[in-house]
């Protein structure tokens, strides 16, 4: 049993972690029943904003020797909570792209998006380069813990407890709020909100915005384990798809406990076969849409048309 | 806006004016590729990748079945014709067999897990089950070499009857790729015009109405997927004689979308010859800009973005709106969508 701790440890850490891509994602098709495919490029977007933030480019200028002498603590907060706001902008610089695609099949929204991924992809390219990249990270949170006899990377616990976190914070946003309540009216029925006197545009923005911000703080917790190169995005992309698929499009629930499926099925895949870790989501996610063809948790939906 | 079924057409016809204006096109495409600038092999890479486009169009357009994971198929051709000359024997007629029958299974087994879901479920669908393909390329090292692929795949000679023609000769290759092609172009273009091609745009229009006029939705769908699929075996095949190795890139989400892209650019959506023109657009894109800048991608990318937003009907489209003004015809009023 010790020998698979870490993995299921493991697992669910990834598992928390595609729970946070996961929710974004599944609130922008709730929303606005896009298929938002360039939702792992504002994940990219958020990390190399954040590495921008942490400021290694610019020792050389008057403000950035200012900047780097701040402790890196101070830095990683402020790169925490600027880089997935400049993302959520972003985020809301693509929905205005999209308004021309609302009145017609949602097939042109998913083409967009895919555009507007290569494009986002190619210019993370043009201004960071294409090497790989990694994130400093501060004194607490590196390293190596020791707990109950294992060790654990500080940095793993931290981004579980953190994804966690976040994905309660939305969750209350959601249910306890009433920005939360509207939100969800409108993925329920737009029309009748729209009825109600709410500004539909402005709520497509903010939820876009907010969907894409959640992706860039993702991306800023999920670099450090993963690694940062232009492409990140399509890497993470994929399974965040799966697990909207495998959890039911729109649901909350569905996203979060496909993504601890999904994480854990990859941890304890690698732990018997690592090779072919990531192959286990493609045929979980084949075997139970196999069987049930809305996901775990999914209802009838306007994309299905 | 326009879609396929308002364009009216020459159905019953098994050459059309611009089979033939394609026919000049190609046939004369050595004369001018060199004086303009570029080479013989852009030549064959762009007919092999309209194979692949229109293949690819019967599905998504006439069908309207969105695949987003279509490079499985092109790069299951192209390992078949690899594995095939490196294990079997050095032919070409068997190479591109192998191509077809082992792309034609793949789609086959697809098509009926997929064939069963509509809309964004089809789409998600087709996405999971291209990334296995790819992922199985990647990591089964004894059979495809991995991330570098199969390597040194010859060109095998094309033996007719008396003479035998050597396809190491970029020239006598293009012909062949042409010659295919021109078969596919015919083939397909009766096939969207006959019974089949009519229901297949039925089930895209209104599913529901299809299968309650009494047509097996699931039947026609799956057929669609597996000829698709077939067709981007076939491209495959020459395209790993083309390359002279076939590697995984191809099958990644990436390529499988650019041929959306492209198809979609070019106006795959509102005619027959959407496809050719997104294929030859892209690749002179990629080959006139890539010359200048290193991130044409780039903006390729944004032309794209900027034509989903304002022109989705893509480049087939203006032609027959400008067409439609010309001949002083009602254009086509905007319609809501289906």
């Amino acid at each position: 049993m010790t020998g698979l701790a870490p993995h299921l440890f493991n697992g669910l850490t990834l598992g928390m972690l595609f729970a946070l891509i996961a929710l974004g994602f599944t609130l922008i098709i709730g929303v606005m029943e896009v298929i938002n495919l360039a939702h792992g490029a504002l994940f990219a977007l958020g990390a190399y904003f954040a590495l921008t933030i942490l400021g290694d480019w610019s020792a050389g200028t008057a403000f950035g020797a200012w900047w780097l002498g701040f402790p890196l603590t101070v830095r990683y907060v402020a790169a925490l909570v600027l880089a997935p706001i400049l993302a959520g902008c972003a985020g809301m610089v693509l929905e205005r792209c999209l308004r021309p695609t609302y009145d017609k099949v949602p097939l042109y929204g998913l083409l967009l998006t895919f555009g507007a991924a290569l494009v986002i992809e190619e210019a993370i390219r043009l201004l960071w380069g294409t090497g790989e990249k990694s994130l400093a990270l501060p004194e607490a949170i590196s390293g190596a813990v020791l707990v109950g006899g294992l060790i654990y990377s500080k940095y793993k616990l931290f981004a579980a407890i953190f994804a966690l976190a976040a994905i309660a914070a939305v969750w209350l946003f959601l249910e306890r709020t009433s920005y939360g309540a509207i939100i969800k009216a409108g993925a329920h029925d737009s029309e009748m909100v729209r009825a109600l006197g709410y500004d539909l545009a402005k709520l497509r923005m903010l939820v876009f915005g907010f969907g894409a911000g959640l992706a860039g703080l993702a991306g800023v917790i999920m670099v450090p384990i993963w690694g940062l190169r232009p492409h990140v995005g399509v890497d993470v992309v994929i399974p965040a798809f799966l697990i909207i698929v495998l959890g039911g499009v729109g649901s909350f629930w569905g996203a979060v406990v496909a993504s601890l499926l999904v994480g854990l099925t990859v941890g304890i895949t690698g732990a018997y076969a690592s090779a072919w870790s990531t192959m286990s989501m493609y045929l979980l996610l084949i075997a139970v849409v196999g069987v049930r063809a809305r996901g775990l948790f999914g209802r009838k939906s306007a994309l299905e048309n | 806006m326009t879609s396929l079924a308002d364009i009216p057409r020459r159905a019953g016809a098994w050459v059309t004016p611009p089979m033939a204006v394609m026919a000049v096109v190609t046939v004369s495409a050595p004369l001018w590729l060199g004086p303009v600038g570029l080479h013989q092999y852009l030549g064959i890479e762009i007919a092999i990748w309209i194979i692949y486009a229109l293949g690819f169009n019967l599905l998504f357009g006439y069908g309207g079945l969105h695949s987003f994971g279509h490079g499985a198929y092109l790069g299951t051709g192209a390992y078949a014709f690899g594995l095939f000359q490196h294990h079997v024997a050095v032919s070409l007629w068997g190479g591109l067999l192998a191509a077809v029958l082992t792309a034609g299974i793949a789609g086959a087994l697809v098509g009926a897990i997929v064939s069963h879901r509509r809309g964004i479920y089809y789409a998600l669908l087709t996405i999971a089950c291209g990334q296995v393909f790819w992922f199985v390329a990647v990591k089964a090292h004894w059979l495809t070499g991995g991330d570098d692929g199969l390597l040194s795949i010859p060109r095998p000679a094309l033996r007719l009857g008396v003479t035998t023609v050597d396809l190491n000769d970029n020239l006598a290759f293009f012909y062949l790729v042409i010659a295919v092609l021109a078969v596919t172009v015919v083939g397909l273009w009766r096939l969207v015009h006959s019974p089949f091609g009519r229901i297949l745009q039925a089930v895209r229009q209104n599913e529901t109405r299809a299968a309650f006029v009494g047509y097996h939705v699931w039947r026609f769908k799956w057929a669609a997927f597996v000829i698709s699929a077939i067709l981007s075996g076939l491209a495959g095949g020459l395209f790993a004689m083309a390359q002279q190795s076939a590697y995984p890139d191809v099958m990644s989400l990436h390529q499988s979308g650019l041929v959306v892209m492209m198809v979609l650019v070019g106006g795959g959506l509102v005619g027959f010859w959407g496809p050719v023109l997104g294929v030859a657009l892209y690749f002179g894109v990629r080959d006139f800009l890539g010359a200048l800048t290193e991130t044409w991608l780039l903006w390729y990318g944004l032309m794209f973005v900027v034509m989903v937003m304002y022109r989705p009907e893509g480049l087939a489209g203006i032609l027959h709106s400008v067409q439609a003004k010309l001949s002083c015809a009602p254009v086509l009023r905007e319609k809501p969508t289906e």
